[in-house]
């Protein structure tokens, strides 16, 4: 009598998978969060001996205040003049420095709209304004110092 | 004759799954190539600009509310408040003696005060920080037209 090998059939059970699969997803649908990673940027300059110091007169002076109101050369103005009168001052002198003086009782938006405004002026009047200094407090106050003024 | 009384075929109703871990594998590797870790969880109103620049992935952040509450994070683990401007400068100074071409972000709501963007302006140029990004939201014309 012949005996019949019982043959076993191998197979990885795989009815699991997607379960598993599914858990991973809420995972990581929960975890990940569609967060900004977009902005403004900007260079400081590098600290250097030769660093030059920007002079109040050789530069367009934008003073934002408090609640929207912006003076540029202390003249005030709305927010679609600045980018004409800085039109002028740049053919005048295509390096001419811009200084963005904001007051500390000001909102962070309020400056921001403004440095917004002074980036896109390669598209709305073609040029590129080449510095954009931000001075802190302290650097206003330490210039201040140096003329004498409390 | 026997057709007509012929018992009538059963249709077995099933629905096809064979593919749903296929499907369930693409999304996977679609979460996991998308998915990034947020350093910085401050939920902010963050201002809206047209410029916008890609803030690099390994970036060092600082948050600031709309109180004032500012918390800082290398960019490797989560952020955590800091207590004085003086942290800042600490914090700041010893990012860039890791990494000298760190960037950072500063994430600050839009409605904070400037003094305290200007405070943590001052201790990253204190730090000789090089580049700094604003962090923003996409403006729209809708916004303009408000």
């Amino acid at each position: 009598m012949k005996l019949q090998k019982k043959r076993i059939e191998s197979e990885i059970f795989t009815g699991s998978m997607a379960d598993i699969s599914f858990l991973l997803i809420i995972y990581f649908m929960v975890t990940s969060v569609f967060s900004a990673t977009r902005g403004l940027d900007f260079a400081l300059p590098k600290q250097s001996t030769s660093t030059p110091e920007i002079k109040q007169e050789d530069s367009i002076d934008i003073h934002v205040m408090q609640g929207d109101q912006i003076k540029v050369d202390g003249k005030p103005m709305t927010m679609d003049q600045i980018l004409p009168y800085i039109a002028e001052k740049l053919k005048q002198n295509p390096d001419k420095p811009v200084i963005l003086r904001t007051d500390p009782d000001a909102t962070y938006n309020n400056m921001i709209q403004v440095f917004d405004l002074l980036r896109q002026a390669p598209d709305k009047i073609g040029m590129e304004i080449k510095t954009i200094s931000i001075p802190t407090q302290r650097e206003i106050q330490n210039v201040w110092a140096l003329f004498g003024v409390k | 004759m026997s057709i007509l009384r012929g018992r009538a075929r059963k249709v077995e109703a099933s629905i096809f799954t064979a593919s749903m871990a296929d499907i369930v594998f693409l999304l996977i590797v679609f979460f996991v190539l998308t998915y990034n870790v947020q350093v910085d969880r401050t939920q902010v109103n963050l201002p809206k600009t047209w410029v916008r620049k890609t803030v690099p992935k390994d970036a060092a952040y600082i948050s600031i509310t709309k109180d004032g509450v500012i918390r800082v994070s290398s960019g490797k683990e989560m952020s955590l408040p800091v207590g004085s401007d003086e942290e800042v400068v600490t914090f700041a100074s010893n990012v860039v003696a890791e990494t000298p071409n760190k960037s950072f972000v500063i994430k600050a709501d839009k409605d904070t005060k400037y003094e305290h963007v200007d405070k943590v302006l001052d201790a990253l140029k204190q730090a000789k920080a090089r580049v700094i990004y604003l962090l923003s939201e996409q403006k729209t014309q809708d916004d303009t037209k408000q």
